[in-house]
C-alpha cells in the first residue's frame, strides 16, 4: 500500500470515531422513537421450521448417499453398515416428516381420551389418513436400526484403525 | 370397548425406541471420540464425531418428549411436560440442521483435506528425493565429473592421434582448430600457422570449394567429397573430405567439423596401374602386329639383298633396291622395338656395373652425331657412386633413347647435361639426363611414357622410345621422373628446360650375389 493511501486512509478514520459515531449515538439515545423492527412468528411457525429442518436433513442424506456413490471413500463392512444407516435415517425422515403433516390434516377431536396418556385414542372414522398416521407414529422402527448401524459402522471403522495403526506400530 | 385405535402402544414403542437411541447414540458417540483420539488428523473421524454428538443431542431432546412425558405424567404433573415441549422441538430441529450442515460442510472439507493430503505427499516425495540427493550429491557430481574426463580424454586421443587430418571450422569456412596430422599433411610446422586461414585458400580449384561449400550448408553434412589440396610447399595432395555441420541450441549452424584422408599415394598408384594396364593392352596387340609383320618383312628384305647381288653394277636398279632395304630395316627396328615393349623381357644377363662407366661408353659412341649439331656434352659424375646390378645391354639401350630424345629437343645448337649421384638415405642411385631444348608442354608432360605418343615429325619417331626405356627401368625396379622445367636451382641454374631422373635401387646388387651364392 502506498504512503498517500496510508494517510488517506487515517484521516478518513479519524473522521469517523471525531463525528460520525458520536452523531449516531446522539440518534440513537437522544431520539428514541417505535422502530418496529422485531418480527411475532406465531404458533404454527414452529412446526414448520421443524418440517424444514426435516426436509434440510434428508436433503443432507441424500447428498451424502449421492457423493458415496459417486466417489467411494472406501469400501468394507464399515460403509456398507454407515450407508444403511444413512438410508434407516433417510426413511425415518420421510416417515416423520409425513406424520408431522398428517397431524396438520387431522381434526381437533382426531385424538380422545382425556388428560391421560394411556387413554389416548385414535377417534373413528379410520380412514387411510389416520391409519397412515397412526402406522406412521411407529417411527422408531427406522430410526433405532437406523442408530444401530452407525454404531456397527463405527466400531468397524474403530477396528480398522486400531489395525493401522498396529501394523504401523509393528512396523516401526 | 372404546372406538378407535388405542395410542398406548404407539408411546410404548416411543419410550423403549427412545431409550434405545440415548444408550446406541451415546455409544455411537464413544466410538467417534475414540476414532477422532486413534487418528486425530483424519477429518472423516472428525465428521462422524460431530455428527455423533448432534445424534446424542437428538436423542435427547427425542427423550423428552418421548420419556420425561411419561415420568411426568405418573409424577402427576402433566403441566410440567408443556413447558419442555417446545424446547423439545427446538433441539430437534437443531439437531437436524447440525447433522444437514454438518454433512454439506464435510464434503468440502474432504475435498481440501484429499488435496492437501496430496500436495503432503508429494512434497514428503520431493522431500525425500531432494535428501538422497543431497546426501548422494558429491559423489554424483565427482562419478560424473570423472565420466566426463574419460570421455574428453578419449576423444582428445582420437583427435591427436589420428593419422586422418581432422579439422574445426567457424560458420565463415575459417579453420579454427587442425590436429597434428593435418598441420603435417599442409606442411606446415604448427596449428597456429594454420589457424585463422580460410579453408578455400587450400582448394586448388575454387569450383570444387564452392560445391563443397553449398553442399554442406544445404545438406548439413558431406560424405566422401574428393578435393585436391595446395600444401604450403606447393605440392598438391588429393584428399576425401567427409564433414558435417555443427549446430547451436537453437539450431543455427555454427561451423563444421571435417575429417580428411589423404588419397594422393592411392591416387599415383592409381594412374600408375591404369596405365600398366593401358601399356599392357597396347602390348599385346603390338605383340599381334609385330608378329604377322615380322616375317614378310624378313621375305622383302631377303629378296632384296637378293636382288641387289642380281644388278651389282646396275646402279640405275640398285639405288632404289638400297632405299628398300633401308626403309624394310627401319620397318624391322619398330617391329624388334614392339617385340621388345610388349614381352617386356628380361632375357638379358644382369651384371654388376659402373654407370659412370657406362655412360662414358655411350656418350663416346653419341656425341659425335651431338658435335656435328654443335651440342656439347656436360659430365658432372658422382665419385662415390656404387655399382648397380643391371642388364647392361638394355640400360644401354635407355641411355641412348633418352640421349636422343634430348639431341631431338635441343635440334642444333645447346647442352645436354648428365648428372649420376647416389641417394644414400633411400639406397638409390640417380642418372639426370637434361637438355637445354624447347621444354614440354605442360599438357602432354602426363602422356609423354604413353606408348606411340610423339611430338616430333611423321617418320622421325615411333612413340615407343620412353615407353620401351619406361618399361626397362621398371624392371631393373627403378622409376623414372621427367621435369620440365625441372624443379632443383642447380638443374635451373645450368641452364636445363627439360630433365629426366633415372632412379635404380642399389639393393638388387646384394640380391645378385645372394641368388650367385644359391646356383654356386
Amino acid at each position: 500500500m502506498s504512503t498517500r493511501k496510508v494517510k488517506s486512509f487515517a484521516a478518513t478514520r479519524a473522521f469517523a470515531v471525531k463525528l460520525v459515531i458520536p452523531l449516531l449515538v446522539l440518534l440513537v439515545v437522544g431520539l428514541p422513537a417505535p422502530a418496529c423492527a422485531v418480527q411475532v412468528h406465531g404458533a404454527p411457525e414452529g412446526l414448520y421450521v421443524h418440517m424444514l429442518a426435516h426436509v434440510f436433513f434428508a436433503s443432507a442424506l441424500i447428498f451424502l448417499l449421492h457423493i458415496l456413490r459417486r466417489r467411494p471413500m472406501g469400501s468394507g463392512s464399515a460403509w456398507r453398515y454407515f450407508k444403511l444407516s444413512l438410508i434407516f435415517f433417510l426413511i425415518w425422515n420421510v416417515d416423520t416428516f409425513l406424520v408431522h403433516w398428517l397431524s396438520l390434516r387431522l381434526d381437533e377431536n382426531a385424538i380422545i381420551g382425556g388428560s391421560r396418556l394411556w387413554h389416548h385414542r385414535l377417534a373413528p372414522p379410520l380412514d387411510w389418513e389416520r391409519w397412515l398416521f397412526y402406522l406412521g407414529r411407529f417411527d422408531h422402527i427406522f430410526c433405532v436400526p437406523a442408530m444401530y448401524f452407525l454404531v456397527r459402522s463405527l466400531r468397524d471403522f474403530c477396528a480398522g484403525a486400531e489395525q493401522r495403526l498396529g501394523r504401523t506400530g509393528e512396523q516401526s | 370397548m372404546s372406538p378407535g385405535l388405542p395410542f398406548l402402544p404407539v408411546y410404548t414403542g416411543d419410550f423403549v425406541g427412545a431409550t434405545l437411541m440415548i444408550i446406541l447414540s451415546l455409544q455411537a458417540m464413544r466410538y467417534a471420540r475414540r476414532l477422532t483420539r486413534l487418528e486425530r488428523q483424519n477429518v472423516l473421524w472428525t465428521y462422524l464425531f460431530w455428527l455423533c454428538a448432534a445424534l446424542v443431542a437428538l436423542a435427547v431432546s427425542r427423550s423428552i418428549g418421548h420419556i420425561l412425558r411419561f415420568v411426568m405424567e405418573l409424577a402427576g404433573c402433566p403441566i410440567g411436560w408443556q413447558v419442555l415441549a417446545p424446547y423439545s422441538g427446538g433441539l430437534n430441529s437443531l439437531a437436524f440442521m447440525a447433522v444437514a450442515v454438518l454433512t454439506f460442510y464435510f464434503y468440502n472439507v474432504y475435498l481440501v483435506n484429499e488435496r492437501v493430503r496430496q500436495h503432503a505427499r508429494a512434497l514428503a516425495e520431493a522431500h525425500e528425493s531432494l535428501q538422497c540427493l543431497n546426501l548422494t550429491l558429491e559423489e554424483q557430481v565427482e562419478e560424473r565429473t570423472l565420466e566426463l574426463s574419460r570421455s574428453e580424454q578419449k576423444f582428445r586421443r582420437l583427435y591427436e592421434g589420428s593419422k586422418d587430418m581432422i579439422f574445426f571450422c567457424d560458420v565463415n569456412g575459417r579453420i579454427t582448430d587442425i590436429n597434428d596430422s593435418g598441420v603435417e599433411l599442409l606442411g606446415y610446422d604448427r596449428s597456429q600457422d594454420i589457424v585463422g586461414h580460410h579453408l578455400s585458400s587450400f582448394f586448388s580449384d575454387e569450383a570444387k570449394w564452392a560445391r563443397y561449400f553449398c553442399s554442406l550448408n544445404a545438406n548439413g553434412h558431406i560424405k566422401d567429397f574428393e578435393a585436391e589440396f595446395e600444401c604450403r610447399d606447393g605440392s598438391h595432395r588429393y584428399l576425401l573430405i567427409t564433414a558435417s555441420a555443427v549446430r547451436g541450441e537453437d539450431t543455427t549452424r555454427q561451423g563444421c567439423e571435417a575429417i580428411a584422408k589423404d588419397l594422393t599415394h592411392f591416387k599415383q598408384v592409381t594412374d600408375q596401374l591404369i596405365q600398366s594396364e593401358n601399356m599392357a593392352s597396347v602390348g599385346q596387340l603390338a605383340a599381334g602386329v609385330a608378329h604377322e609383320i615380322n616375317t614378310p618383312l624378313g621375305i622383302i628384305l631377303g629378296y632384296t639383298q637378293l636382288l641387289e647381288e642380281d644388278f651389282e653394277g646396275n646402279n640405275e636398279v640398285l639405288e632404289p633396291l638400297r632405299i628398300v632395304e633401308k626403309q624394310t630395316k627401319v620397318c624391322k627396328r619398330i617391329v624388334a622395338d614392339l617385340l621388345r615393349f610388349s614381352r617386356h623381357t628380361t632375357e638379358g644377363e644382369l651384371c654388376r656395373i659402373s654407370i659412370n662407366h657406362c655412360l662414358e661408353e655411350v656418350l663416346s659412341v653419341v656425341e659425335h652425331s651431338l658435335n656435328m649439331d654443335h651440342i656439347y656434352v656436360q659430365r658432372v659424375f658422382g665419385e662415390d657412386v656404387p655399382e648397380v646390378v643391371v642388364d647392361r645391354e638394355r640400360l644401354r639401350q635407355v641411355l641412348v633413347n633418352m640421349i636422343t630424345n634430348a639431341h631431338h629437343a635441343i635440334g642444333k645448337e645447346g647442352i645436354i647435361g648428365v648428372w649420376t649421384r647416389f641417394h644414400s638415405h633411400c639406397r638409390e642411385l640417380e642418372i639426370i639426363i637434361g637438355d637445354t631444348g624447347c621444354g614440354i608442354a605442360p599438357e602432354v608432360i602426363g602422356r609423354i611414357f604413353d606408348p606411340f605418343f610423339t611430338t616430333k615429325g611423321v617418320g622421325k619417331g615411333t612413340g615407343l622410345g620412353l615407353s620401351v626405356s619406361f618399361g626397362i627401368i621398371q624392371d631393373f625396379g627403378g622409376r623414372i621422373d621427367v621435369f620440365s622445367p625441372p624443379r632443383e636451382a642447380m638443374l635451373v641454374s645450368a641452364g636445363m628446360r627439360t630433365v629426366f631422373c633415372i632412379f635404380l635401387p642399389v639393393e638388387a646388387a646384394g640380391a645378385l650375389v645372394s641368388e650367385e651364392k644359391g646356383r654356386g
